[in-house]
């Protein structure tokens, strides 16, 4: 067997955050092969990152590592050893892809220099773009990173990271920030660029179908202990530890269990959300003010919609398809262009966001936050009292968090304040954008049981959007599935997964990475 | 030649803020600038003569017994002139900055929450009228019109110097309010007037105030060299920039008469500069 690539022997990490030095990585023992694609799973914060930065010889300096153990690429040990070494390393054997590649390529330059630092070389620039499925590669190189989708810049990162024919990809969640279809295409390209190319990737991702997908062999990492590796199917599918159980436990599939409550079909009532032929157009100018055009751009593009009281519609779509938008308009939020939208029953509508944190007034405790939504009742002080902690209550937070600032709470907590809010008085209509996607699947978990929950209790009509298929068949007894600012198929959410009516949905369920399980 | 002195606009602060302070330092720069106000406050009762009169012998040297930071041209005691000029300069650059936050973070909370028409036209273009001229010149134009003297003086100054802070606390507030809490608040049936008050103005404060505080420096300097061409304090009474331009010619044979004074305005600008680095240091970041 040919070395490996990478040894990661016994190493242990400290950093300081916030004042407190805490211990990051614990005796983490790992060999990365050559050819082979090793995933590296965990939940946020079991130091996976931090991993992939030490592969890297990346560790921030601004928080006074210290570590123990070794951390070895191509003979070096890249926590040691000299910044020029660690560069000639860096440039000779290393490829990085990171999360969100609007902020590491470089806004101010163009493509094609960006790879050329690389390659040195236009027609190998050219090439490489190509490679990794970019069009009109020519035309491409002349472009800023802001001018590309997601999906592109993403493949612009991976054409940099294979530029120098490096022996290690390290890619950290390259495909969190995509859209599923795009995520599809992206970890096909690295299977292609592993095989063509022969390097090794360690793929670090919190979605184990995408794991599952891709990795050959799979490690799991838990409060910065390595607790489980081996081959990805033998990990998955007879997992040995008990987180590695949790997380496969959590994980939302397609072939999960709906629930029992909100079973009965739709009533005949007067719809509680009624919206008719709604259409948004945003105006983008392109070039300067004097010379350039300008071009109209269809967000909603001719929408109706009927919710009834008490149902739950989930609308999915991928980014750009115009579903916030929509969300926006209905929660008053955003004006429409043209049409109508009427809400009947009284509470008004009520949001949740994506980012529970933005949503919540920093300064504010969350006593105070909840406290204010009362103030148009006028109630005494102490009924004030009484309905903040029975509001905290029905999310299950304990009474001590009244007394905190958002930004004490974990990212679980603030979701659970947000709804706390939207619920206390039962509003018209809750809307939910994306609530769930910035947490780790566990916590997602339960706080889409909580939404479920606050339904079945208070009967309120929900609009959800989400871009999670698995997700939209949890929380709706409709699906609606909006591209370009259109509703393209809407049904019973069972219907619309099993047996989906439009081309484009059967696109989108397909590239969903699901576990299928071994018969 | 003295044109020269007149800063020309803002100044860019002396910055030592891309380090950061450790807390105690923070904390003991904080406090020089509250002795420094309490030397201010007191000056009257710090100063062992009558500022005004002549007290001993001509151009004694600093150290001489009697007379610590020693006399002028006209035997007046230089301790007790620098004293009072301390109190003036400075309590004058904190008026100037406080009224300056007042009026340009009113207009600026009022500006960047609404939006619209009253943004553009109403409080910024009037704003950007004030930016677009040099401030010390309207300031001068002011004060000659209105009549030379210390009140005056402040006038002019405070009346060019709120236009900045509205321009910083209208962009701040301009990015809260994209922030999703304003929504949620709007949402939550919260009512304009609270969501100014509640929501948005507690996030401005720290900025607002950090730039403020990094201010005082500018104002001392611009009043010091409003007075340096004579459009301050009248004549006899202490003023740290008038002092000094007017005992300029002596400088080489005898360098404390225009010194101290020019020293002191040296030591306040430095103080209130790092005072309001720690300030900045000290406010804990918004997240």
């Amino acid at each position: 067997m040919t070395e490996p690539v990478a040894v990661v022997d016994d190493f242990s990490l400290s950093l300081v955050r916030n004042g407190i030095r805490s211990r990051v990585l614990n005796g983490v023992n790992l060999r990365i092969r050559a050819g082979e694609i090793l995933g590296l799973v965990g939940e946020s914060g079991s130091g996976k990152s931090v991993l992939a930065l030490s592969l890297l010889g990346l560790l921030p300096q601004a928080s006074h590592p210290q570590t123990g153990g070794s951390v070895t690429v191509g003979g070096v040990n890249m926590l040691r050893a000299k910044e020029t070494k660690l560069r000639k390393v860096r440039r000779e054997l290393l490829g990085a892809i990171f999360q969100d590649p609007m902020t590491s390529l470089n806004p101010t330059m163009r493509i094609g220099r960006q790879i050329g630092e690389r390659t040195h070389d236009d027609t190998e620039s050219v090439r490489l773009l190509g490679t990794v499925g970019v069009r009109d590669a020519q035309l491409r190189l002349r472009v800023y990173p802001h001018e590309l989708s997601g999906g592109l810049r993403q493949r612009v990162m991976a054409a940099i990271a294979v530029a120098g024919r490096p022996a290690l990809i390290v890619a950290d969640e390259p495909t969190t920030a995509l859209d599923v279809t795009v995520q599809a295409q992206l970890l096909e390209l690295l299977r292609e660029l592993r095989d063509d190319f022969g390097c090794s990737v360690l793929m670090i991702t919190h979605d184990l179908g995408v794991a599952d997908q891709i990795a050959d062999r799979l490690a799991v990492l838990y409060r910065g202990e390595l607790v489980e590796i081996g081959p990805a199917a033998d990990v998955i599918r007879n997992p040995e530890h008990e987180y590695t159980r949790s997380l496969l436990a959590s994980r939302l599939s397609l072939t999960m269990p709906r629930d029992e409550r909100f079973m009965q079909t739709g009533c005949d009532a007067e719809p509680a959300v009624r919206i008719r032929n709604l259409h948004r157009i945003f105006t983008v100018r392109r070039g300067g003010r004097v010379f350039g055009g300008s071009r109209e751009i269809a967000a909603v593009d001719g929408v109706d919609l009927d919710i009834a009281p008490r149902e739950s519609l989930a609308i999915v779509g991928e980014s750009g398809s115009g579903k916030s938008t929509l969300l926006r308009i209905v929660a008053g939020l955003e004006k429409s262009t043209s049409g109508s939208v009427t809400l009947s029953g009284t509470g008004g509508p009520q949001m949740v966001f994506q980012d529970a944190g933005s949503s919540l007034t920093p300064w504010m405790s969350v006593g105070k936050t909840l406290a204010e939504r009362l103030r148009p009742l006028e109630l005494g002080r102490a009924e004030v009292r009484d309905r903040v902690t029975a509001a905290l209550a029905a999310v299950d937070l304990p009474l001590e968090v009244a007394a905190a600032h958002p930004g004490e709470l974990s990212g679980g907590q603030r979701q659970r304040v947000a709804l706390a809010r939207a619920t206390m008085i039962p509003p018209a209509v809750l809307l939910c954008d994306e609530p769930t996607s910035a947490l780790d699947a566990s916590l997602a978990k339960s706080v889409l049981a909580l939404i479920r929950d606050l339904r079945a209790r208070i009967g309120m009509t929900v609009l959800f959007v989400t871009h999670d298929l698995a997700v939209a068949r949890l929380m709706g007894d409709r699906i609606a599935v909006m591209r370009t600012g259109r509703i393209v198929e809407i049904g019973p959410a069972e219907q619309v997964i099993a047996t989906p009516g439009e081309e484009y949905t059967r696109t989108l369920l397909a590239a969903v990475p699901e576990i299928v399980e071994a018969s | 030649m003295t044109a020269i002195l007149v800063p020309s606009g803002r100044l860019r602060p002396l910055s030592v803020g891309s380090r950061r302070l450790s807390k105690p330092a923070a904390w003991a720069l904080v406090g020089l600038v509250v002795a420094v106000t309490g030397l201010a406050v007191f000056a009257r009762q710090l100063a062992p003569y009558n500022p005004i009169q002549p007290v001993g012998p001509l151009n004694l040297p600093p150290l001489s017994p009697g007379h610590l930071l020693g006399t002028d041209g006209i035997g007046r005691d230089l301790l007790s002139r620098t004293l009072i000029g301390i109190q003036v300069s400075w309590l004058s650059a904190l008026v100037v900055v406080a009224s300056g936050l007042l009026i340009g973070g009113t207009v600026g909370l009022i500006a960047g929450a609404t939006g619209g028409w009253v943004d553009s036209v109403l409080l910024m273009r009037i704003t950007d009228l004030f930016l677009a001229l040099p401030g010390a010149l309207v300031a001068i134009a002011i004060v000659a019109a209105l009549g030379s003297g210390l009140v005056n003086t402040l006038i002019g100054v405070a009346i060019v110097w709120w236009p900045y802070y509205a321009r910083i606390v209208r962009g701040e507030v301009k990015a809260l309010a994209a922030r999703p809490h304003v929504e949620s608040a709007r949402l939550a049936e919260v009512s304009r007037p609270r969501i100014l008050l509640d929501h948005l103005l507690p996030g401005v404060v720290p900025t607002a105030v950090v730039s403020a505080s990094l201010d005082i420096a500018n104002v001392v300097l611009l009043l010091a060299a409003l007075s340096f061409l004579g459009l301050g304090q009248k004549a006899p009474a202490p003023e740290l920039g008038a002092d000094t331009a007017r005992a300029l010619s002596q400088l080489l044979s005898q360098w404390w008469v225009p010194g101290v004074p020019g020293i002191a305005v040296l030591a306040l600008s430095l103080i209130a500069n790092l005072g309001g680095d720690a300030i900045r240091n000290l406010i804990p970041v918004r997240r």
